[in-house]
């Protein structure tokens, strides 16, 4: 038996759960290795001494204080049956606070662009079911709101305003270029003309 | 030639747990669990009543500190009530359930109070030692029961934590191998290996507190 095999069994063997052919081999093992005689007298040692502790016990206060701060019956988690789960787990799921106020928000905000786009609710026909009509009803709104938003967007006195005073800033910038232009072409008409005196000359 | 002196005691085997882990009170656990989470009145304060205990014991000798074993119990039952309903009772013994949950509480204690451990006052660690030396020189090494816990105690806390562990979790808690192994979630042959290391490392602490042992 090596030192490495002595450690694995020396455990069982200090319990006194160790039997036979091991138990001897270890036994002879200790007898002759010095350092694992010492583990195995350092071991057993403490194992005896630890007996004679007395245990850690909690404060009285202790167990009240759990208590207290937790309640002192679990919340029932009863099995449900198959047909709950189908139906009434989903349905409970939609009715919390937080599903109903989603729903109740999404709504609304139909509701409103609806108003906004003036689709006005109606009893349905087969009639409207129609794809062709579908999308010609689609394309006419989808024009008439693009229409009336861009209407919208010039009467703008916001934009208006803009406009006019980007507009007068253009003027400006094209009178000095204007001014400017009349006096380069007086002076190339000049040019030639002294030129042709030089070449008289 | 060298002669080991084992304790007599120690050669005729006797089971380690004194009411005896039996079949019957590993299935009470089982049952109380079961009936904790049927909301029955009772059960959850028959859990914590019967699993405290343990619970602080572990705690008080792994942070040597009453105050903070206290903390980390009601931390540990808190956690055991949120999360009763991951227990099943097929995987395993509640008991190796509930001290794998305080032994990885008490780790995360530890890596957070490792700053405060590191500038506690010299003051404080020689005034423990000079208690411990002068109780010693009263009762010439031989101890038991209280004065024995308190000197445990000091040597315990000069172990490494894995060493600590295996040591409180054996020899004071009484678990088996097997159930440390899946508490620490290492080989059986690892806990046996630090076992040794730890119960030698800490004869030496003892000794050299001049404890007889």
């Amino acid at each position: 038996m090596t030192c490495a095999e002595l450690e694995i069994l020396l455990c069982d063997y200090v319990d006194g759960t160790l039997r036979g052919e091991e138990k001897t081999a270890l036994e002879s093992h200790l007898a002759g290795c010095s350092a694992c005689a010492e583990l195995a007298k350092d071991v057993a040692g403490v194992t005896a001494f630890i007996e004679t502790v007395a245990p850690a016990e909690p404060p009285a206060e202790l167990l009240t204080r759990i208590l207290h701060e937790l309640p002192t019956a679990r919340p029932a988690t009863k099995k449900q049956s198959w047909w709950w789960k189908l139906t009434g787990g989903p349905v409970q799921a939609l009715l919390q606070p937080r599903y109903v106020m989603g729903m109740a928000m999404t709504v609304l905000s139909f509701s409103m662009i609806a108003r906004f786009a003036h689709i006005e609710p109606r009893q349905l026909r087969p009639a409207d079911l129609d794809p062709v009509k579908i999308w010609a009803s689609i394309d006419d709104r989808t024009h008439r709101m693009w229409d009336r938003t861009m209407k919208y967007y010039d009467n703008l006195r916001l934009v208006i305003e803009i406009q006019s005073r980007l507009k007068e800033w253009t003027d400006q910038d094209q009178a000095p270029n204007t001014g400017a232009s009349k006096q380069q072409a007086e002076s190339s008409r000049q040019k030639p003309e002294a030129g042709t005196s030089e070449k008289k000359r | 030639m060298a002669t080991v002196a084992i304790p007599a005691a120690k050669w005729n085997w006797v089971p380690p747990y004194p009411q005896g882990r039996t079949a019957n009170n590993l299935d009470a656990d089982a049952q109380l669990v079961e009936r904790c989470l049927a909301g029955q009145d009772t059960a959850w304060e028959d859990l914590v009543k019967l699993h405290t205990r343990r619970v602080y014991s572990i705690c008080y000798r792994f942070t040597n500190s009453d105050a903070e074993a206290q903390d980390l119990t009601q931390d540990v039952f808190l956690r055991v009530f949120k999360n009763l309903k991951s227990f099943r009772a097929g995987e395993g013994l509640f008991v190796v359930w509930l001290t794998r949950l305080t032994r990885n509480l008490l780790i995360d204690h530890y890596r957070r109070t490792r700053m405060d451990r590191a500038t506690e006052s010299i003051e404080d660690q020689v005034k423990v030692l000079e208690e411990t030396t002068a109780m010693l020189s009263r009762t010439d090494g031989m101890l038991a029961g209280r004065e024995a816990s308190e000197v445990l105690q000091a040597g315990l806390q000069k172990l490494s934590p894995e060493l600590r562990e295996t040591v409180i979790l054996r020899d004071l808690e009484e678990l088996e191998y097997r159930e440390i192994a899946q508490v620490l979630n290492v080989p059986e042959g690892t806990v046996k290996s630090r076992l040794n290391r730890g119960r030698a490392e800490l004869a030496r602490v003892l000794r050299r507190h001049k404890v007889r042992i």
